[in-house]
């Protein structure tokens, strides 16, 4: 049988007959009907709906026919179910008839994109004074630190170091070696135009040791332990572990934030060591592949290159970077609010955030050299 | 689906996770619109065994049927039966009204107003209306739990599971939690299948209910919860009814 909605009409009376199969699985056809048969209704002042013929009510169908009842209510007609015909479907649809809260339909399309922008800038001044807030923690926890050592967990920072340095450290060295072999082949291919070949160990170390080394170790550890701490921290978040911390009276900024910033800033300066050393080693390897320098010309040509202004302007960014980074993934997981995928949220915006912020400090520490002239 | 065969059907099953064994040769039926409790203490395989019954786990041995689903880890489609996990399982990246719209919009081909009328119609059911637009991170214990109960009910079951509903809940929410699951059962002939070891929810909610204990690794009793608080002389039962440690009492002993 076929689900359908039946109307006569006789001037202001109409007499609708529900049959067929009003449950979820005709959900959609059910709804047709209720639409066909509301459309129909128009100008009558008295309806009686007969529900004898319907082979299964179930309760999406009878909210599409208690929904149809308020619509005809609220349109001033009487509608009437023919009762004890049917007194289980008259039941099913009284039962949602009597707990209508009637909410709003949301209307599609409401929120534009100048309203988006909008909501979008209204929550800057809060990120910003979020972030200067949790700075100033950060900044007031170093002091609290040192008047009471005990107040950080330092028995984590050995797990820590293992984590963030030692396990990184071949991922880190892999991509230095693989930057390193770039800058050698653009070397040759660039200065080879001009004779200028042996000036190739030079470029390498200017380069790496200076801007390259410290950024490309930073980016890498971002994007590894900068997600990794986010997530840790937001997941303590959401499960109410960091809420347990103040509960027994820790900062949660001393506890957790200021033994993972040590732990980068005491780790990042030795990966991106370790990292120049094997990006010379990349440089090295392409030089001596492309070209007919002697492996001995090519590192006595390092060894003059590497000055103490070309390895302390690597060293000094360094920390700085490492600091970013730490603050900004601690700083992101213990914003969060929310469940799982707030959790997921606040980890990638760490990450971004953290190599953003990386590649801009880079830059500043670039640009001050240049003007101190070192 | 024939009116008086049992809704559910457990025999002679079995549960062990590698050699241990935690529920053996069970066996119990639930009739269709009634509202039955398994009860028993911590760690007695009252929650393994709704594992079991909505087929997220596969029996070792015996049998589970649920009329017009068989053998529930096998079957696939629209799951006729919905459930209220311990913690309401809402989906926290979702507001209220989204969760209970997923069910609808993954197995029918419903969308719009139609969708938005159903959740409506099911949140009002179970008290929540007002609270449409919430994610479940603002809302209270209770209120997620009523939000699971909609969400359960989104695809018409004619049978819901509940894991420990009162768990977490303060006395009064867990009052009114029990009486909606009463009303839905009332009102919409839906058969309640609930885990629990909450004494008032037992005796307000269950028809009939089974014992679980974890030293005989299987049921001990079976009846109306009132019935076998009064007539039952196994210690367990007598002592889980009553509420106390069967060491701490004179008549202790199995």
């Amino acid at each position: 049988m076929n689900t359908a909605i039946t109307t006569e009409r006789h001037g202001a009376h109409a007499s609708l007959a529900a049959a067929g199969f009003f449950d979820l699985a005709h959900a959609a056809a059910a709804h047709q009907a209720v639409e066909d048969a509301a459309s129909r209704l128009r100008g009558c002042e008295q309806v009686d709906i007969d529900l004898t013929q319907l082979v299964r009510i179930d309760g999406t169908g009878a909210v599409l026919l208690a929904r149809l009842l308020d619509r005809l209510d609220d349109d001033g007609l009487q509608a009437r179910l023919a009762e004890g015909r049917n007194p289980e479907a008259v039941r099913l649809i009284a039962l949602y008839r009597s707990r209508n809260t009637k909410a709003p339909v949301r209307s599609a399309g409401a929120e534009g994109v100048l309203s988006r922008i909008g909501a979008a800038i209204a929550t800057l001044p809060g990120t910003a004074r979020g972030t200067l807030d949790f700075t100033g923690r950060c900044a007031a926890a170093v002091p609290k630190t040192i008047s009471s050592p005990h107040s950080v967990n330092w028995g984590s920072l050995p797990m820590l170091i293992q984590s963030i340095g030692a396990d990184a450290w071949l991922v880190t060295s892999a991509a230095n070696l693989l930057v390193g072999l770039i800058i050698g082949f653009i070397g040759i291919s660039q200065l080879g135009r001009f004779g200028a070949i042996s000036y190739v160990p030079e470029l390498v170390v200017v380069a790496h040791f200076r801007e390259l080394g410290a950024l490309v170790t930073a980016i890498i550890v971002a994007g590894r332990s900068g997600a990794g701490l986010a997530s840790e921290l937001a997941t303590m978040k959401v499960s109410e572990e960091i809420d347990a911390l103040r509960s027994i009276g820790f900062d949660p900024v001393r506890w957790l934030v200021v033994p993972r910033c040590l732990a980068l800033v005491i780790v990042l300066p030795i990966l991106t060591e370790i990292g120049d050393l094997f990006a010379l080693g990349g440089a090295l390897a392409a030089t001596t592949a492309m070209t007919d320098m002697p492996i001995s010309m090519y590192l006595t040509g390092t060894a003059e290159a590497i000055t103490g202004n070309n390895l302390l302007a690597g060293l000094i960014k360094s920390p700085f970077l490492a600091l970013a980074i730490g603050l900004v993934a601690c700083g992101q997981g213990l914003a969060t609010h929310g469940g799982a995928a707030a959790v997921g949220a606040r980890t990638t915006t760490a990450v971004v955030m953290s190599i953003f912020a990386v590649i801009v400090i880079n830059t500043l520490f670039t640009l001050l050299f240049v003007v101190i002239g070192m | 689906m024939a009116g008086d065969r049992p809704h559910i059907i457990v025999e002679d099953l079995r549960v062990a996770w590698g050699p241990r064994v935690v529920l053996d040769r069970v066996s119990f039926q639930v009739e269709r619109g009634s509202t039955f409790a398994i009860l028993g203490g911590s760690g007695c395989g009252k929650s393994t065994l709704l594992r079991f019954l909505i087929g997220l786990e596969q029996p070792q041995g015996g049998r589970i049927d649920i009329d017009g689903v068989g053998e529930p880890h096998r079957y696939e489609g629209i799951p006729p039966f919905g459930v209220l996990f311990q913690s309401g399982a809402l989906f926290s990246s979702m507001t209220v009204e989204e969760n209970l719209a997923l069910p609808l919009t993954t197995w029918t081909s419903l969308r719009g107003p139609i969708v938005h009328d159903l959740v409506h119609a099911k949140l009002d059911l179970v008290g929540l209306g007002p609270f449409a637009r919430h994610l479940p991170g603002e809302i209270s214990g209770g209120m997620k739990k009523r939000a699971g109960i909609g969400r359960a009910l989104m695809l018409e079951p004619d049978l819901l599971f509940f894991d420990e509903p009162s768990a977490g809940l303060d006395p009064i929410t867990a009052v009114e939690l029990d009486h909606l699951i009463l009303s839905l059962s009332h009102d919409l002939g839906i058969t309640v299948v609930i885990v629990t070891h909450e004494l008032p929810s037992i005796f307000l909610v269950a028809d009939s209910c089974i014992v679980l204990d974890k030293e005989a690794k299987g049921i001990v009793a079976t009846g109306p919860p009132g019935r076998l608080r009064e007539e039952s002389t196994i210690p367990f039962v007598h002592h889980f009814f009553a509420r106390s440690s069967p060491d701490a009492s004179a008549t202790g002993g199995r």
